[in-house]
């Protein structure tokens, strides 16, 4: 189990760093995901079930969907703004 | 110049956390003082509030007054993005993903709402409470505006439902709150209505109705919160 932690928290401090290394937004939503779902095991690990539950859902699950709609949002504007300038 | 910067920051990022970690070891280990709140919490939540989950026992008996106040700043933030960014418009979406992933998450919303409802309901038994299950509440909202396309739920579930629903979440908290002034004399205690033995759903008095009002106020708070982000764009896609 000592094994298992400290290689979730090899990885959290990987998928931090992927999260920002990224210029493409898209990819780092996806890291930034992926972050949380780890945070979520480690949390389960360490008997904080509540805690784990609570990041499971607003983390991996609400914070992609806010997020991928306000990028998808930004790009409509750039959109519009091109094709006006056009 | 960037290559001192990177430098920099690693240096320090590596001081901080040099001096969280000295910090941490300086935190008293709970065990050492025998009249500490650890102690009397492992000891006698059960018997003071009939809660097995202590986390839901400290959130909503010990520290509700805290939580009423979490609540009101989630009030706050719904208010506030209403008030910027909400638009009289319908929005006027796509039409949604495609006809197989329609059917699948028709079919999977009814068991996504009963294990909302579920960790809503045993919050005071298994992990879990009002604000995790309301999230889920939330989410079947948000995913239906993706999957089916914003308009659907849109009309069949409208801001004023949503709003109603809210404000009765926050309202049921409120009351409890009030009742339990009349009931024993201090804001948000315990009223121990309908009280069987712990373990069982209908027991720790009043912390299952403050994690169902907490839970309907937070699921609609949420989807409030996004159908009024989303409704700007479409105004403006309509327009074009």
């Amino acid at each position: 189990m000592i094994i298992l932690k400290y290689l979730l928290l090899i990885f959290l401090g990987v998928t931090a760093y992927l999260a920002i290394s990224f210029k493409e937004i898209l990819i780092s939503i996806i890291f930034l995901s992926i972050f949380s779902i780890v945070l979520t095991a480690l949390y389960l690990i360490h008997n904080a079930p509540d805690v784990a539950l609570a990041e499971a859902v607003i983390g991996a699950g609400l914070n992609t969907a806010i997020f991928m709609t306000v990028i998808s949002q930004i790009r409509a504007d750039e959109d519009c703004h091109c094709r006006k300038d056009d | 110049m960037s290559r001192l910067k990177h430098i920099s920051i690693v240096i320090i990022l590596a001081f901080l956390g040099l001096i969280m970690l000295l910090d941490l070891n300086k935190i008293p280990n709970q065990f050492e003082y025998a009249n500490s709140i650890y102690h009397h919490i492992t000891n006698n939540a059960v018997g003071e509030t009939g809660s097995l989950n202590f986390v839901t026992a400290i959130l909503y008996d010990y520290r509700a007054y805290d939580s009423m106040g979490e609540s009101t700043i989630i009030f706050g933030a719904v208010s506030g993005i209403v008030l910027l960014l909400s638009r009289k418009t319908l929005p006027v979406s796509s039409h949604g993903l495609s006809f197989i992933v329609k059917r699948t998450y028709g079919m999977l919303t009814p068991f996504i709402f009963l294990f909302s409802v579920y960790i809503i309901a045993h919050g005071h038994l298994s992990p879990g409470g009002g604000f995790q299950g309301g999230v889920i509440l939330g989410a079947i909202s948000i995913i239906f505006s993706i999957v089916y396309g914003s308009e659907f739920d849109y009309k069949r579930y409208t801001p004023t439902t949503k709003t109603l629903l809210e404000t009765s979440g926050a309202l049921l908290f409120i009351g409890i709150g009030l009742i339990g002034i009349i009931y024993s004399g201090s804001f948000l205690s315990n009223l121990n209505i309908l009280n069987s033995e712990p373990g069982s759903l209908l027991s720790a008095g009043s912390i299952p109705f403050i994690n169902l009002g907490i839970g309907f106020k937070i699921g609609a708070g949420l989807a409030i919160i996004f159908y009024s982000m989303i409704q700007k764009t479409f105004k403006e896609e309509a327009s074009l």
